[in-house]
């Protein structure tokens, strides 16, 4: 455990809305790199942009804030040169699931041991509240001068379709609750994803935190709850259950661990048929020079193009 | 003295490649430098592809016509190349009858062409018209039954037919070999080392080899060339390689110490990044495995989901310590322009290796281009430098391939490493590049940083110390921020942070050497000065010293480094000339603007070519003269199909 002085949190002023979930994110990331013992430079948020991009502003952890739309190919760059980062990205629902949707599907099918959480408030907050992707039908907020008329992408079963080898739903104002799932996605070995439900505020007047606590509850306490793939030959009937639970919104809205596949390997494993080493020594740690010079032979190497 | 053009054609998916590699093996075999020069389209199978294949032995660049021996395959690359024959055109007698008509693979600009000069000349429209035209011409026609000679080949090898219906290449190529004079031997040599630990594919081909020897031997003895002498290469010291633009420069990263590869597929540069797959797990050298306790290193390289992550993605690898790149071609890089600002405010390393291809858009994308100079100066928004380096050679690629890479992480900064087509494709011999005078320099790293770290901290030459992530706490922000990274819009502090960020770049004008950055090839004292950049540079090496012998003083001046720019310099050599030619391989002339831009001087005559082919010596030579005699503004080029 790291001691008690150990600080996550920077001294930064936190310019989020009153009110905004983000405190809530902010305060489980805290709490769970603190539980879990990682030391503020082993670990790395990287943040989108937008009211969730700035997480990584307002930690003490490293932080690495990013393009719009591109923190997961810069995460996902990280852990490949230094896997023995724990690596968080904070990213919006416009991030995610609009401008950077390619990185998000492509995520699952690496299977990068980075832990996404996806700030799902329905809208584009720093821009004055536009529709995001994980909007409704036909829902106007209040930023709106019309109704949406774009459907809602549902982020659980597209990482369900993706590829993804954990995913979880929480809820932005439920810390504890929060902190405990955000803890079991980063020990998680592979794309962990978990998507929080966030009010807004300033912009959504229609997923208020009454709308969402009207209809939230945990998987956890529900009799037989298993979400978790042992044997390849659970996961049909697992992804079964996944989707069945992801198309509960309008009346009660599932939260917690909904799928978690223990088989499929994580990148670092399929990458070592092919460099049986670089697990242990990874890009970052390879030599590449001794007293600045190089420390390899083209003819030695490249023995296809010889000609000799 | 040899200076040797061996070409030879036919459809893709049929050999060509494989012919054109063979054939230059068995010249540097027999002592040459060698430089083939690929063309294909946009096609896996059918369409027509050609290898022009420059045998000299000092110096092979770039490609020339016309060719000493043309080989066709096939009917199309009678009809497309029968202009090219300097002295042979070796045929197929099965396709004799074919009218071009009847080929659909041909673009119907040059049936309309080819049938026009075939009228003009009074004959058919047929294989037979062309050989007709040709044996009119004074060239030495050689029809040979290639189906036939097959069936022998198979028939010795105790094969299928299908089984070895591919190697009609080596038997058109053979017959082509025997007639300039090259020993069977050096081609069964070649055969052995391309197809290396395929003996199912050797033998055939080597009987088929054989089998072609024997028939040209006895049908053309009369024609036949003596034996072609040795060149000066036949026992080299150092080992020789044969490489294309894409293998060199991925040779060079390994050299280099790149340790994260990521790409898009894109054409040209995909085989760059397919190559270093292949070897992404490779041995070091005994000495530094004895040093390290370590005997291999490895790229990790990653094929993304497009360009864009491809660029994040390695600005990512290279914040947490290692050393990344990506490569990518036009569209791709059109792609990365967020990322490349991205890259420059944080001050991440990283190399874009950028291989140019016909455009705008999806263009021309097997074909050659220069037209990327302007992206890769301008691209992204924002006041943002960054190092622009154009190789002109494959030589030149594998230096400046590891040079992208110090510079990348010495500045802190993106790196564009401009290739193109023609440089990429085209394969080269090469003796064991010398690492010896290679550095790797990092640059300015704190291994011991303090928690939080000033990653942005202000001094004197702009560079501040750098820590990987999980060495210490960093902090980046796409924002304009603080010596600590944190956001800031204070604008005293950002005059003083975009002030730190460009006097990065003051520095690398000054710390990098005139030598990596503009060459001067050529009497320094002629009066006469041509101006390139890039694969111009090889017929530009061949044209200086042509004319020379014509008693024309032309010297060359080769701009590498483009950001940032040898303005002093240039200007210098420009101004001392009372004519200067500006020649490259775009519509807008983007390198005299750059020069402009930079330099004040006004390139007065330019020579431009944007068929998406490279350009030939000869053409250049030629075009140089026209525009002495007529001292015309603009030359544009067209030869080559």
């Amino acid at each position: 455990m790291a001691s008690e002085k150990v600080r996550y949190m920077a001294d930064t002023w936190k310019d989020w809305c009153p009110g905004c979930g983000n405190y809530g994110i902010i305060t489980a990331v805290e709490m769970a790199l603190k539980e879990l013992g990682i030391p503020p430079h082993k670990a790395v948020d990287v943040g989108g942009i937008g009211c969730s991009g700035k997480l990584p502003e307002f930690l003490a952890i490293n932080g690495v804030h990013t393009l719009h739309g591109r923190p997961i190919p810069v995460a996902t760059g990280i852990k490949l040169a230094r896997p023995e980062l724990t690596v968080l990205i904070s990213a919006g629902d416009g991030d995610t699931l609009g401008i950077g949707a390619a990185h998000f599907v492509a995520a699952g099918r690496r299977n990068v041991d980075i832990t996404l959480l996806l700030h799902d408030n329905g809208v584009y907050g720093l821009t004055k509240g536009q529709a995001s992707p994980t909007l409704g039908l036909f829902i106007k907020t209040k930023a709106l001068s019309k109704p949406n008329i774009n459907s809602p992408v549902n982020p659980i079963l597209l990482a369900l379709a993706s590829g993804y080898t954990f995913i979880a739903r929480g809820y932005a104002y439920h810390v504890k609750q929060l902190k405990e799932i955000i803890k079991a996605a980063i020990q998680h070995k592979g794309t962990a994803l978990v998507d929080i439900l966030q009010p807004c505020p300033t912009y959504n007047n229609v997923y208020t935190k009454e709308w969402y606590e009207q209809r939230i509850y945990y998987l956890d306490e529900e009799e037989n709850w298993n979400p978790v793939v042992e044997k390849p030959e659970e996961l049909e009937k697992k992804m079964e259950q996944t989707i069945a639970k992801a198309l509960e919104w309008e009346e009660r809205i599932p939260l917690g661990i909904l799928f978690q596949d223990k088989t499929k390997p994580e990148y670092f494993e399929r990458l070592k048929i092919r460099i049986p080493f670089i697990e242990d020594i990874p890009p970052y740690k390879q030599p590449i020079d001794v007293n600045g010079k190089p420390i390899v032979d083209v003819a030695q190497i490249f023995v296809d193009k010889l000609v000799i | 003295m040899v200076d040797l053009v061996f070409e030879i054609g036919g459809p893709q998916g049929g050999g060509i490649e494989s012919a054109g590699q063979m054939a230059l093996r068995v010249f540097m075999l027999k002592g040459y430098r060698v430089y083939g020069t690929r063309e294909y389209h946009s096609n896996i199978i059918g369409k027509h592809s050609y290898f022009n294949i420059r045998v000299r032995e000092d110096r092979a660049l770039a490609p020339n016509l016309p060719a000493d021996i043309v080989v066709s395959l096939d009917a199309e690359s009678v009809f497309t190349h029968f202009n090219d024959v300097g002295e042979f055109m070796v045929y197929d007698t099965g396709v004799l009858s074919k009218d071009i008509d009847s080929i659909q693979s041909m673009s119907k600009y040059l049936k309309a062409r080819v049938k026009e000069e075939l009228d003009a000349n009074g004959v058919p429209h047929t294989v037979d018209g062309v050989i007709k035209l040709l044996d009119k011409r004074g060239k030495k026609t050689v029809g040979v039954p290639l189906r036939s000679l097959l069936k022998t080949t198979a028939e010795r090898a105790g094969v299928s037919l299908v089984s070895i219906s591919r190697a009609i290449n080596t038997i058109g190529m053979a017959v082509g070999l025997s007639l300039i004079g090259v020993e069977l031997e050096h081609l069964e040599k070649a055969i052995e080392l391309f197809f290396a630990g395929k003996q199912k594919i050797v033998k055939p081909n080597v009987i088929a080899a054989q089998v072609a020897y024997e028939y040209a031997k006895e049908n053309f003895s009369s024609i036949h060339r003596k034996k072609m002498p040795d060149g000066p290469h036949v026992n080299p010291v150092k080992p020789r390689l044969v490489v294309s633009g894409n293998d060199i420069v991925a040779m060079g990263k390994i050299a280099g110490g790149l340790r994260v590869q990521t790409y898009y597929p894109i054409t040209p540069a995909a085989d760059e990044s397919l190559y270093l797959e292949k070897f992404e797990d490779f041995p070091l050298t005994p000495e530094a495995a004895e040093k390290l306790g370590l005997e291999r290193g490895g790229i990790v390289v990653v094929q993304t989901e497009d360009e864009i992550s491809a660029l994040n993605m390695a600005i990512g690898a290279s914040l947490a310590g290692a050393r990344a790149a990506t490569s990518t071609s036009g569209p791709g890089v059109s792609l990365m322009a967020e990322a490349l600002g991205y890259a420059g405010i944080i001050e991440a390393p990283v190399v874009i290796t950028l291989y140019m291809r016909g455009g705008p858009s999806t263009g021309m994308p097997t074909r050659n281009s220069q037209s990327d100079l302007l992206t890769a100066l301008f691209q992204g928004h924002g006041d943002l430098p960054r190092i622009v380096i154009a190789s002109g050679d494959h030589e030149e690629a594998f230096y400046d391939a590891i040079k992208a890479l110090n510079w990348a992480e010495k500045y802190q900064t993106p790196v564009i490493h401009l290739l193109e087509k023609a440089i990429a494709n085209a394969m080269k011999d090469l003796f064991n590049p010398d690492l010896s005078s290679v550095v790797i320099d990092r640059g300015k790293i704190e291994r011991n940083p303090p928690i939080p770290f000033p990653r942005f901290k202000y001094t004197e030459d702009g560079i501040s110390p750098r820590a990987f992530l999980g060495d210490t706490v960093v902090w980046y922000t796409s924002n304009e921020h603080d010596q600590y990274g944190r956001r800031n819009e204070d604008p005293v502090e950002r005059i003083k942070m975009q002030d730190k960020r460009l006097k990065k770049f003051e520095t690398a004008a000054k710390e990098i050497p005139l030598e990596d950055k503009v060459t001067l090839y050529g009497d320094p004292d002629a009066k006469i000065t041509l101006v390139g950049w890039g694969s111009v540079k090889g017929a530009a090496l061949d044209a200086i010293e042509i004319l020379k012998e014509e008693g024309i003083n032309v010297n060359y001046l080769h701009l590498r480094m483009f950001m940032p720019f040898p303005s002093e310099y240039v200007r210098s050599v420009l101004e001392k000339a009372t004519t200067v030619i500006g020649v490259e391989g775009n519509a807008l002339a983007q390198a005299a603007q750059v020069v402009r831009m930079f330099t004040g001087f006004e390139i007065p005559h330019l020579i431009i070519k944007y068929t998406g082919r490279p350009i030939f010596v000869q053409e250049l030579v030629d075009s140089v003269k026209h525009v002495l005699n007529t001292g015309d503004k603009k030359v544009v080029l067209s030869l080559g199909q």
